[in-house]
């Protein structure tokens, strides 16, 4: 498969309201064919609603959307041949067992992998003799999932695909788009798991009430980070405050807490490390965090997020 | 057993909806069948003609129950209404139990009461308990309703007492599945075999000579205490018997098994797909096959029942001349008007199934499932076209099922194997009507999607209405003229005509189209 110099998706000013409520209000998202790209937003932001415009389901009020070479809307089915698709919150028919539901959507789409589905079956760790009523959620997503994977398409849509994953699925998940990766295959995941983003993707567009207000490399919007440390020094930890991208600190003894932008994580460990780290955590902020510190005070000032 | 009694006030607290709805229905149906019974077969020389009539009916008496019934008045009403009724009360204490047993464990409501300090065996009391207590009020309510509609009073206490031990049957018989079942679907399955056997059993003991089978049968057992026809006590000992029986059998079961499983773990299906299922056709005849298989089925004995009872119905009218007043061609052609309008009946049962069906298509998209099919290569006219292969064609299969039924039994007792093509043709001419309506169900799922149940069955009831009572609420001329089965000629009682039926079909067409055009312009799941 060859990557062809063609955006798989392109998306510029899209709009799509239900009744009262704006859903997208102008967005914008480009994505390169070959890449993964990380789809991020917080809930309600609108990332089910625009993959639900790229794949036919519902029409666009305004704005221009082109994927593979074609309009979602009008060449709905000639491009469904060319895609897979995870919905976010995976229902099933409750008479039906996974192996079928599986097998199913493989041949409505036009054919799966035979061997890659018995493979990803033992990987997933998944029966397929059980019906779809006795599917907890995560094995549900794990239906919809190997249906996605099993297939040669080549362009993967996947609407928060790990939501209901234990960590262990949540690898063999990663392996396998590393794999897809790999075959030059195109990834739009939705997602609000920072770590996952990290991990799997080369672009990330953030979404926020129905709008793109970040897009690039995932260096390019490191200064968005921020790490929460918690560390206990011999020495007691002063004058971390004065140093720069520190902020929120408290310190107590000789324990200190404070969130450090991650571009400047390097000059604050060496900081710490001559006064004796006995112990240390760090934690990634969560997007929600992430969103709240960089556009609540926008929203609520009422000026417009960058797009 | 601890928390029981709270586990119990909280039951009927999530049953004070539901509950309500059951106990009045139970409540109709006897309060309607004795005062129109004592109407119509009131006198002495009124029962013993309907005696005569129905004892040489075998198929009236495999539907109701033992002629011994039909000495008095009482009795008849009894006849006519307990085997009914018995259903009705064991129906609702199959759901009332299973509801709160393996339902709330299966959905793992039961698993957060357990974890608090109630005892293991607390839920199936407390369940057991709630169908008792409904048990005892279903009694004391037909007791009140035959005893005030005039019915001896020891009687009517029999006719209670028998009704509820039907019931609580039922219930006890329901705990024993909630155990060895893992999900409720499989319990309500079995109890309904059950039902269906004690109702086949009491039929096949009232049709024979000496009644034997009919004491394999709950049904039975209440029937034979022959309330007002000689109100036999003892047999109402039988229902407790086996409730305390079978209730000790659910306890200790339930005391073997872990909290979420059952004794029979459910049989996987298939690990891959059959070769039926690849299209959205495949999908949606998959789907819907059982359900097109029970209606085509209970469609089908309605059939049987109707055609039983069609070579006596000409006595039967001249027994009771009032009943011509119901029959659309009067009591000049009493059989073939009979015919017409029980097929006319059959119709509006299908296009009620066929509005079920074609509202699947609804469900699919609200609940998700139409998502993943829409995001294959399923373009939406296929998706459409799949589901509504289903409710055209099993709307025929609904007809033509009742057509069989119908000429096979009426066939069976005139001796004219011919019957079996007439009446499946006969049915078949409500056709195009039955297609009209699931037509109107696809427009408006096109067009006003939310609103669309509401309307497709607002389309239904008024069919219903124009045709069971335009004649008797005088109703205007325009309001009989705006149903299609009014533009359905009334085979056998008139001639078949072509024309309309064309016209009717043509119309389907069209308003299928636009329903699709509506379908194709909107947003899927909203």
């Amino acid at each position: 498969m060859t990557a062809s110099t063609e955006a798989a998706i392109s998306i510029t000013a899209l709009r799509k309201s239900f009744g009262a409520t704006t859903a997208l209000d102008g967005l914008d998202l480009s994505v390169a064919a070959g890449e993964v790209h990380g789809f991020l937003g917080p809930n309600g932001s609108g990332k089910t609603t625009t993959i639900r415009v790229l794949l036919g389901l519902l029409h666009p009020d305004a704005g221009e959307v082109r994927m593979l070479g074609g309009d979602p809307w009008r060449d709905a089915v000639a491009l469904h041949r060319r895609l897979s698709y995870v919905p976010g919150d995976v229902t099933l028919w409750p008479g039906i067992t996974g192996g079928e539901v599986i097998d199913l959507l493989g041949r409505l789409r036009g054919g799966l992998n035979r061997r890659r589905r018995d493979e990803l079956l033992e990987q997933f760790d998944l029966d397929p003799r059980k019906k779809a009523r006795t599917y907890s959620k995560g094995n549900r997503q794990k239906v919809a999932l190997i249906a996605a994977l099993a297939s040669d398409a080549e362009l993967l849509l996947l609407d928060e695909p790990t939501s209901g994953l234990d960590p262990l699925m949540e690898s063999v998940f990663q392996r396998c788009i590393h794999q897809v990766k790999r075959q030059g295959r195109t990834v739009l995941l939705s997602s609000h798991i920072l770590a996952e983003v990290e991990a799997l993707c080369d672009r990330v567009s953030i979404i926020r009430l129905g709008r793109t207000v970040e897009s690039g490399t995932l260096g390019e919007l490191r200064h968005l980070t921020r790490t929460s440390i918690a560390v206990e020094t011999a020495d007691p930890p002063y004058g971390i405050d004065a140093l720069p991208g520190v902020h929120d600190v408290v310190v107590e003894d000789h324990h200190a807490r404070f969130d450090v932008d991650t571009a400047q994580l390097d000059a604050v460990v060496r900081r710490l490390a001559p006064l004796g780290v006995r112990s240390m955590t760090s934690t990634p902020p969560t997007l929600e965090e992430l969103f709240l510190r960089h556009y609540g005070d926008e929203q609520a000032a009422g000026t417009a997020a960058a797009s | 057993m601890i928390g029981t009694l709270r586990l119990l006030r909280f039951l009927l607290r999530r049953e004070r909806i539901g509950l309500p709805w059951w106990l009045l229905g139970v409540t109709l149906l006897v309060l309607v069948q004795s005062t129109q019974s004592q109407s119509l077969y009131g006198s002495p020389e009124a029962l013993a003609r309907l005696r005569q009539t129905i004892g040489g009916n075998t198929a009236a008496i495999a539907m109701s129950g033992p002629t011994r019934l039909l000495d008095t008045i009482g009795g008849e009403v009894v006849f006519e209404v307990f085997a009914f009724v018995a259903v009705v009360v064991a129906l609702m204490n199959m759901f009332l139990v299973g509801r709160h047993t393996r339902a709330d464990e299966e959905s793992g409501r039961a698993e957060l009461i357990r974890s608090a300090r109630v005892g293991r065996h607390a839920p199936l009391a407390a369940a057991l308990a709630l169908a008792g207590l409904a048990d005892l009020i279903v009694g004391v309510l037909v007791f009140g309703v035959a005893a005030g509609t005039g019915l001896p009073v020891t009687g009517s206490v029999l006719f209670g007492a028998a009704l509820a031990g039907v019931g609580i049957t039922f219930a006890a018989l329901t705990a024993v599945a909630a155990q060895v079942f893992e999900n409720t679907r499989a319990a309500y399955g079995a109890v309904a075999l059950f039902l269906g056997a004690a109702y086949v059993l009491r039929a096949a003991g009232d049709v024979s000579t000496d009644g034997s089978l009919s004491w394999a049968s709950p049904i039975g057992w209440g029937q034979r205490t022959f309330p007002y026809a000689g109100d036999r006590w003892w047999p109402v000992l039988l229902p407790l018997g086996v409730c305390v029986l079978l209730g000790a059998a659910a306890v200790v079961l339930l005391a073997r098994r872990d909290f979420g499983a059952g004794l029979v773990s459910p049989r996987p299906g298939r690990a891959s797909a059959s070769a039926w299922l690849r299209s959205g056709y495949g999908l949606a005849w998959r789907l819907q096959r059982g359900a097109l298989a029970g209606w085509a089925v209970g469609i089908g004995l309605l059939g049987v029942a109707y055609g039983s009872i069609g070579d006596s119905i000409e006595q039967y009218v001249r027994d009771n001349p009032q009943i011509a007043d119901f029959l659309p061609g009067g009591a000049a052609d009493i059989v073939n008007s009979y015919l017409a309008l029980t097929v006319g009946l059959s119709a509006l049962l299908t296009a009620a199934y066929g509005v079920t069906s074609t509202l699947r298509i609804r469900a699919e998209e609200t609940s998700g499932r139409a998502e993943p099919v829409l995001a294959a290569a399923t373009s939406r006219l296929t998706w459409l076209a799949g589901q509504l292969s289903v409710a055209l064609a099993g709307s025929a299969l609904m007809l033509a099922a009742f057509g069989l039924g119908e000429g096979v039994a009426y066939g069976m007792t005139v001796s004219d194997a011919g019957q079996v093509p007439r009446l499946i043709g006969v049915a078949l001419g409500y056709l195009p009507a039955v297609w009209l309506i699931i037509a109107v169900t696809v427009l408006v799922l096109g067009w006003v999607p939310r609103s669309a149940a509401a309307l497709a069955w607002v389309v239904v009831a008024y069919c219903a209405v124009v045709a069971l009572f335009a004649d008797s609420l005088d109703l205007p001329g325009w309001t009989k003229r705006a149903s299609p089965f009014a533009h359905t000629p009334r085979v056998p009682l008139e001639d078949l005509a072509v024309t309309p039926l064309l016209v009717i079909a043509l119309l389907a067409a069209t308003l299928v189209a636009a329903g699709y055009a509506g379908l194709r312009r909107r947003d899927i799941g909203y």
